[in-house]
Order: structure tokens, then C-alpha cells, then sequence
């Protein structure tokens, strides 16, 4: 796991200076998480009756991404790769600031000493394409949407949107206006939604860990050694 | 790691074993005085004399692929600053008590196979229809 985010997490409640450290730390420091071999999703037999879900449809096992083990001597150097990608990409992670409404209130209180999101290489940057996430901060109206979909179109790859707020994930309370995407997600794919209306600060950050943990589960190289 | 003074000092009161594990799990040693340990096995810590204000509680989590909500909400409550006394002495925040209570406390699992998957519990809006074509005269 990278440190970067560790420190991170561990930060979201005691406020801990660790920022600093991430250099001293080793390359096994920020292993990758700790994922379930495929095997140990049971195989049902064939004879007794599959298991149902909610829906009454059949239930059908398939290994996460991040639970499919490693095979042979280039994943395992592709893994160690991607965790050095990841590492980095988490450590500084520059958003884009699309702050819409009162959301972005809040957004604003994650810089302040407070929170703090400097200790987490977090620095808001006002232009897209210097930033890898775009934090869509309030109620996303039909008439910014092209100046939303926009400036996504010009963030460099790898990009990631955090839709923040009741507003952004789906309308909120402006869902019947004639006047308001319901939703950011119709704009942008959103890769965290953060609840609240708005947000605190503190689900907003724990949002961020979220992304990164999502980075952390991606798997760069070893998709393309794949295809 | 603020300083290495600081460092070392917590280091010579937690001995090496701790201040090791510290270290790799949280990036800095930090000394205190173990207030309680909760279901998940998590141990929390505190400080009020040496350490920086809203730096004084802290947590030692179990795993090492922590995540803040695998902190119970007693203890979530005590180490945000809400309450003066940990759920172990306070008897408001005390666990298995309420009806509606969970048996354990269970933390976020997004991103795992355990996942919240929303299922629509109405009845659907739109029903689909097998079109079946008039054989041609």
C-alpha cells in the first residue's frame, strides 16, 4: 500500500504531520494491497441449486480485478511498476476545482490549515490542464455543462472526477428544475460520489482516500501486458 | 517524523519493537498512553501533555490496510474530539445495547465484493413485450 495514502488515512482523524516521511520509506513500504487469489471464490456444484440474489436472478462469481493473483515473473515486476505509477500518482494529486455552489464551501475548508490538504500533495490548481481530478463542487445547470464536459475534454490523462455533494451526484434538491443536469454523471464519468448536501470537509477528504485507493487498485501496466 | 529529536524521544519512551511498527504503519513514532481497544481490535492512544492540539488522539489500527471507517462510532466519536471520555468510560456511547444496533460494526466496503449494490424494490415503470409479427396473408 503507498505510503502516501497511508499517511493519509491515518490523517483523516489525528491530523499527523507524516508527509515527510514518504521518501525515507521503502519500495516494499508501499506494496500493493493485499488481494484474495481468485481460487478462494468458492465453485458451486453443479447439483445443488446456485445461490439467488436479491433480484431472484442467479448469483455469478466473477474475481474482482484487484483479487486475481499474479502469474509468472513479469507480472510480478509489472505489479512492483505499478505500485511505483500509483505511488506517484496519489502523492500528488493536483485537482481541478469546479466549484458550482455552496459545496465548494467546503471544498475551500479542506485547504485551510484545518484539514490541511497540502500534507496530502493536494494543491488546487486553476487550470485543467495542469490538474489529474476535477472535484465538480455543487449544481452542476444545464448552461455550464458544455463549459464542465470542456474543461474534462482538456485535463491531460489520467484524469478522475469526485462529483461532491447532493447536486453533482444527482440533481439533489434542484432534480425537477428545468434548469439542472441531474447529475454530473451525465456530463463526466464520475469515479467517486461523495454524499451530503453539502459535504463535510471530512467526507470530502475521506472521498479523496477513497480515490486513491482506487488508484491503488488500478492495474496500468498489467492491463496493457494483458491485451 | 517532525523533528529527529522528537524522533528519538518517542522512540526511547515506546522502546524499538513499537516504535518499528509505528513507523511502518502510521510514519511516525508517537508515545501515549493506551485509553482502550475496541471490537476490531484497533487500540487508541493518547497524549495530552507532549503532542500538538487536535494531534493528541490517535489510533493504532489492526490492519495494515486501514481505513478510518473501520473505527467504531463510540470511538470515531472520541477521537474526532467530540467527547471528553472514551466509550469504555462513557456510558452514553456504550455498544450493544441499543435494539437497532448492529452486532458488529461494520466499515465502508467500497470497492470490494461486499460492495452496496442499490436494487429497485418498486414496481418497474416500464415492462418490455415479446412483439410477435401477423403471418403475412
Amino acid at each position: 500500500m503507498l505510503s502516501s495514502a497511508r499517511s493519509a488515512t491515518s490523517l483523516a482523524l489525528r491530523a499527523k504531520p507524516s508527509s515527510c516521511l514518504i521518501p525515507y520509506r521503502s519500495i516494499a513500504a508501499i506494496s500493493s494491497p493485499s488481494s484474495k487469489p481468485a481460487a478462494a471464490i468458492s465453485q458451486y456444484d453443479v447439483n445443488t441449486p446456485r445461490p439467488v440474489s436479491v433480484t431472484g436472478k442467479e448469483k455469478r462469481e466473477v474475481p474482482l480485478p484487484s483479487q486475481e493473483g499474479k502469474k509468472g515473473f513479469t507480472e510480478y515486476a509489472l505489479t512492483t511498476l505499478d505500485q511505483i505509477t500509483n505511488w506517484a500518482r496519489q502523492g500528488s494529486l493536483w485537482p481541478m476545482t469546479f466549484g458550482l455552489a455552496c459545496c465548494a464551501i467546503e471544498m475551500m475548508h479542506l485547504s485551510t490549515p484545518r484539514y490541511d490538504q497540502d500534507r496530502l500533495g493536494i494543491i488546487f490548481r486553476a487550470s485543467p490542464r495542469q490538474s489529474d481530478v476535477m472535484i465538480v463542487a455543487g449544481t452542476l445547470t444545464n448552461k455550464m455543462a458544455p463549459a464542465l464536459r470542456q474543461v474534462y475534454d482538456q485535463m491531460p490523462e489520467p484524469r478522475w472526477v469526485i462529483s461532491m455533494g447532493s447536486c453533482a451526484n444527482g440533481g439533489g434538491y434542484y432534480h425537477y428544475s428545468y434548469s439542472v443536469t441531474r447529475g454530473c454523471d451525465r456530463i463526466v464519468p464520475v469515479d467517486i460520489y461523495v454524499p451530503g448536501c453539502p459535504p463535510t470537509s471530512e467526507a470530502l477528504m475521506y472521498g479523496i482516500f477513497q480515490l486513491q485507493k482506487k488508484m491503488r487498485l488500478t492495474k496500468i501496466t498489467r492491463m496493457w501486458y494483458r491485451k | 517524523m517532525s523533528t529527529l529529536s522528537r524522533t528519538l524521544r518517542n522512540l526511547r519512551k515506546t522502546g524499538i519493537k513499537d516504535a518499528l511498527h509505528q513507523m511502518q504503519h502510521q510514519g511516525d513514532t508517537k508515545w501515549g498512553t493506551l485509553i482502550g481497544q475496541d471490537r476490531f481490535g484497533n487500540k487508541y492512544f493518547e497524549n495530552l501533555q507532549d503532542e500538538l492540539p487536535l494531534r493528541t488522539r490517535w489510533v493504532d489500527y489492526k490492519e495494515y490496510m486501514f481505513e478510518p471507517s473501520q473505527i467504531e462510532p463510540g470511538w470515531h466519536a472520541w477521537i474526532s474530539y467530540s467527547v471528553d471520555k472514551p466509550p469504555t468510560q462513557d456510558p452514553l456511547l456504550q455498544t450493544g445495547v441499543r435494539p437497532w444496533e448492529l452486532k458488529e460494526h461494520r466499515p465502508n466496503l467500497t470497492m470490494s465484493r461486499a460492495a452496496y449494490k442499490p436494487y429497485n424494490t418498486v414496481k418497474p415503470k416500464l415492462s418490455a413485450w415479446n412483439p410477435v409479427a401477423a403471418a403475412r396473408q
